[in-house]
């Protein structure tokens, strides 16, 4: 759908993301708001975006795997602990540096990823969201008992360095992990609209009519959790090097089923839907974290700080509700608000 | 109708968020950040001795505070994981005059550290003696854990010896799966070694485990006299109420870290943990009752002794050498440039700070991080901690191990 | 041999209660084919209100039982009534992802109850070892081990003979041939619920009998999930005699192989079973074998 009186006169056109000067000039703006954001927003604010620019690439790969491909995958955070040890053995052990590292992790997340994905050969659904669950506690308990990955220690990967400046605040790392999100998040909005997308999305319709039309499902499947673990193994890597500590409890079950809920919130199928539900999120937990003290001043019964149980409630409300009233998401609201906006005069 | 429903919605999150950011601040106010888990594994321990500490820093506030400083207690639920730790712990990092963090798991402490050395603050932790061994901005709340255990083995060779026995006792420990679980070891080990302590090979489950009977019947198989059972309270109860259904508490002497069964589970499994010991650095039972400073803050602020637990002693203890610190520090920098560098460089005087009898005399100093070097042993007998022990100097057993 | 013996036996033991959680789940799933993720919660909650009648108020045992009964299937009710009626006609995936925002929720409810706290049941089973030829066997647990195969067999009378279990199995075959033959589906629906409530009573109750209540209980439902999916999710008797032996596995996988590997295989191996389990019989040891390609 066109906004009135813009024609496209070739397929160039017809298929671009971004369509008007417009759209060229609110990018072009918000990538330098962006990109200065460090200068002038608080340090809160950053660490912030820090750590949701983490969950979004997360998250991302999540949703190639289960939005598009339909195969639900409760493992993301413990493919994400598989980059975020890779990186730091890469560094620590080997002396590799991040900018290497970062790739490398990515890749043998995804190829530890496509391991843990072969279930989805025979099976899916509900079965396989148990089997990722399984695969979780085996790689987490793996990590914790080999002795390349520091085993319960942990390890402690350095800041990146880049020719003598080090990366060691926040506002330094939000260069890298931006910059790493926005090109993420771009090679996923295009890979989507591919033939590899498009086999995605037939899968997940419907399998057998997929392989009908010639779609080889192995290796399919299996290039969708590929990529949806390197995705988890960057992010993995980005978070290592943050906060420069990497442990095995920092990579719970509960965190992999926040990303599931972040994706059920944003919208399955939609790439802007996963920015919506990653902020939905975590805005939701910053103002449970900010409200639970007044309440808890309110209520004393609530014990002196509520924060996390509050927090747990409130994401699991937001869920159900999602899942009830719009199950498509905020992703879908918005596809609504932008129709609205371009039909205007004409509709409301 | 449902989008106006989403704008109120949203109107109200708003609101909301505003009301809560508008915080007024009083004039002259230091900070202590304390990332606690409240409702997670070690939430038995945590919760009473952050009431403890916030009551402590509550009526000193209410008399004035410290040289008219005000002190704000700013408690974050982690719920022993380290990601919403950290990522506490960078929210408040910029606050002003935030002078002292309270890192309670082995897991977040580590993950922090880095953190704490690069803002130059100081920050507080259970006990590995990954810090004493390599001195650095963390501080122990009292010995640390491989020390406590050796005292532990002590007091088994002692027993062992009173009882009429020759050679040497065979030790079984099981423990959590996790950092915390084998710190302990880490210069335990060594220690058991040196005095002639028979250790058998440890036994590791994960937090949360339903029967612990193959780890017991393992220790028992191996020839085990005593078992020292690890993990936070109620894990080491449980522990020690199967070993009791295996009918092993006759045979095998169980002894617990001081993280072990507190007042509260001692009434309701008193039969179970009949004779149990228990090493603790801070006092428990009889004794923290005994001890009119800590009951009477209870009394004022929480009422009946019903549901005391002696670890909210312990968080008086953090209070008490906390408000030192900082009577040192302003002392020394003045309050308008105080900052966390300042903190740490007070708390590296205190030693010899008398915490009112909750734990032994203070020990930090530029070369030590302990908070205390003394332990007591406890009995428990008629479902009462009894002290078995005056307070004794638990053993260096940091330095036996190689970090 | 008497050493593993003597963990088997130990195995069978915490077996039955796997079990008597999975049946709960298997129950669910027979008859509204959802596999509820939120049942572990259930099971604490049943756990927790026994306490709060048994414990705290310190009524007689039989009295406590009625009201945590009730008050576990109510819960029950509501999750159905208010989380999964909403859901019906939607895919079925949208109603497992339903039972895990219920798990968080009701997750966030029981910690903000417990507030990190530890809620103990005094002794309410005979106490006591029973001695079998150089095996002990404690007594308590051979008591939940009973009531475990005794629901065991409730359950499978009740789904062959009363009206109501065979509304249940037409249900499972096919709702909407049900609907034909005249039987309510959304009846049977909350009918499910409320006996997953009951059944997750007991075994909350009987956990609560060897392990204090705490935040981990709920977890004890990811054991079930792996039992009931292991046996087959339409498949009581499979859940029975794989909880059992998944209790087994665990207990001499952990005896004999953590020495080996130095510790912490207890949870591990249950997880590598399960991967086993569903890449060679993905229905289960037991399940009704439903013949789709992937």
């Amino acid at each position: 759908m066109r906004p009135c009186g813009i024609f496209d006169r070739n397929y160039g056109q017809d298929m671009a993301i971004i369509r008007t000067w417009q759209h060229w000039a609110s990018l072009l703006g918000a990538l330098v708001i962006l990109y200065l954001f460090p200068l002038f927003g608080s340090y809160y604010l950053v660490s912030f975006i820090n750590l949701a620019a983490i969950s979004v690439i997360a998250v991302l790969g999540l949703q190639i795997v289960s939005g598009y491909c339909g195969q639900i995958s409760f493992g993301q955070a413990a493919f994400m602990a598989v980059g975020a040890y890779t990186s730091s053995v890469l560094t620590t052990h080997f002396g590799v540096s991040f900018w290497l590292a970062l790739p490398l992790s990515g890749v043998v997340a995804g190829a530890v990823g496509a391991i843990g994905g072969a279930p989805s050969l025979r099976i899916k659904g509900m079965y396989l969201a148990m089997a990722t669950i399984a695969i979780h506690f085996v790689l987490i308990w793996l990590v914790l008992h080999l002795e390349i990955t520091g085993s319960f220690k942990g390890l402690y990967p350095p800041s990146p360095t880049l020719g003598g400046f080090e990366f060691d605040t926040d506002e330094k790392m939000f260069y890298i992990i931006v910059s790493v999100m926005l090109i993420m998040t771009y090679c996923a909005r295009n890979l989507v609209r591919t033939r590899v997308g498009r086999a995605f999305v037939a899968i997940r319709d419907n399998d057998l009519a997929g392989e009908v039309m010639g779609i080889n499902l192995y290796y399919y499947k299996l290039l969708a959790f590929f990529i949806s673990c390197f995705y988890a193994g960057i992010a993995g890597s980005l978070w290592a090097h943050l906060i420069t500590v990497v442990n095995a409890e920092q990579f719970t079950l509960l965190h992999a089923l926040e990303f599931v809920g972040m994706l059920i919130i944003g919208g399955m199928g939609s790439i802007p839907g996963v920015f919506f539900g990653v902020l939905f999120i975590k805005i939701l937990n910053e103002l449970v974290l900010f409200t639970s003290p007044v309440l808890a001043g309110a209520f004393p019964w609530l014990g002196s700080s509520p924060a996390a149980a509050m927090g747990l409630i409130a994401f699991g409300l937001a869920v159900s509700i999602f899942l009830i009233f719009e199950p498509r998401g905020l992703a879908h609201r918005w596809e609504i608000f932008k129709a609205s906006y371009r039909l205007y005069p004409f509709a409301n | 109708m449902k989008a106006r429903y989403l704008n109120i919605c949203s109107v109200f999150a708003g609101l909301f968020l505003t009301l809560a950011l508008f915080r007024v601040t009083a004039a002259k106010e230091v900070s202590y950040l304390s990332l606690a888990d409240y409702t997670g594994p070690i939430a038995g321990l945590n919760v009473p001795a952050d009431m403890g500490l916030s009551d402590f820093i509550k009526e000193i506030n209410e008399k004035g505070g410290v040289d008219g400083i005000k002190i704000n207690f700013i408690g974050i639920d982690t719920r022993y994981d380290v990601a919403r730790a950290v990522s506490a712990y960078k929210r408040y990092r910029r606050t002003e005059k935030l002078l002292m963090v309270n890192s309670i798991s082995t897991g977040i402490g580590k993950a922090v550290a880095g953190l704490i050395e690069k803002d130059k603050r100081a920050q507080i932790v259970p006990g590995d003696g990954e810090y004493q061994a390599h001195v650095q901005r963390t501080f122990l709340w009292g010995p640390a854990y491989q020390d406590a255990l050796a005292a532990t083995f002590d007091w088994i060779m002692e027993d062992w010896k009173a009882k009429g026995n020759a050679g040497a006792p065979v030790v079984g420990y099981l423990s959590w799966d996790n950092p915390y679980g084998r710190e302990h070891l880490r210069g335990g080990q060594e220690y058991a070694q040196k005095i002639g302590i028979k250790l058998l090979p440890p036994e590791f489950f994960p937090p949360g485990t339903l029967k612990h009977d193959v780890y017991l019947t393992r220790l028992a198989k191996g020839g085990a006299n005593y078992i020292h059972a690890g993990g936070v309270d109620p894990t080491p109860t449980n522990v020690i109420r199967d070993a009791y259904s295996l009918g092993l508490t006759k045979k095998i002497q169980f002894t617990t870290d001081y993280w072990g069964p507190t007042e509260l589970g001692l009434g309701v499994h008193a039969e179970v943990l009949e004779g149990i010991v228990i090493t603790s650095f801070f006092q428990r039972g009889e004794d923290a009752k005994a001890n009119s400073f800590v009951t009477d803050m209870w009394k004022r602020n929480r009422g009946s002794m019903e549901k005391f637990n002696e670890v909210y002693g312990m968080g008086i203890s953090w209070g008490i050498t906390f408000v030192e610190g900082l009577k040192a520090s302003v002392k020394a920098a003045g309050f308008e440039k105080l900052e966390g560098d300042d903190m740490y460089k007070a708390y590296q005087t205190l030693k010899g700070l008398d915490k009112k009898g909750i734990q032994g005399p203070c020990a930090y100093s530029d070369k030590s991080r302990r908070g205390s070097l003394e332990v007591k042993i406890y009995r428990i007998t008629k479902g009462k901690a009894l002290p078995i022990s005056d307070w004794r100097t638990a053993p260096d057993a940091v330095s036996l191990h190689k970090f | 041999m008497l050493e593993f013996l003597q963990q088997a036996i130990t195995g069978l033991m915490i077996g039955s209660l796997y079990s008597l959680v999975a049946a709960g789940i298997v129950l669910v799933y027979k008859s509204t084919h959802v596999v509820s993720l939120a049942h572990g919660q259930l099971v604490a909650f049943g756990a927790l209100f026994f306490w709060f009648f048994f414990g705290s108020f310190g009524w007689p045992l039989w009295a406590s039982l009625i009201p945590a009964f009730i008050l576990t299937a109510a819960i029950g009710l509501l999750i159905e009534r208010l989380a999964l009626r909403p859901l019906i006609g939607q895919p079925l995936f949208a109603a497992f992802l339903m039972t895990f925002a219920v798990f968080i929720t009701l997750e966030g409810i029981f910690v903000l109850y417990l507030k990190g706290e530890t809620r103990a049941l005094p002794a309410f089973l005979p106490e006591g070892n029973i001695a079998l030829g150089g095996l002990s066997v404690p007594v308590n647990q051979m008591v939940s081990f009973l009531v475990a195969v005794l629901l065991f067999i409730a359950l499978s009378l009740v789904f062959k003979f009363t009206k109501v279990g065979l509304g249940m199995r037409a249900t499972a075959e096919d709702h909407r041939l049900a609907q034909g033959t005249g039987i309510t589906v959304r009846k049977i629906f909350s009918y499910v619920w409320v006996l997953s409530g009951l059944v997750a009573t007991v075994a909350g109750i009987a956990i609560a009998g060897v392990m204090d209540i705490y935040y981990m209980l709920p977890y004890i439902g990811i054991n079930g999930l792996i039992v009931a999916i292991c046996g087959g999710l339409d498949s009581l008797s499979g859940a029975f005699v794989v909880g059992l032996l998944l209790g087994v596995v665990e207990n001499v996988g952990a005896g004999y192989l953590d020495p080996l590997v130095g510790g912490g295989v207890k949870d591990v191996v249950s997880y590598i079973v399960l991967l086993m389990v569903l890449l060679v019989r993905p229905y289960g040891l037991f399940g009704l074998t439903r013949i789709e390609r992937i």
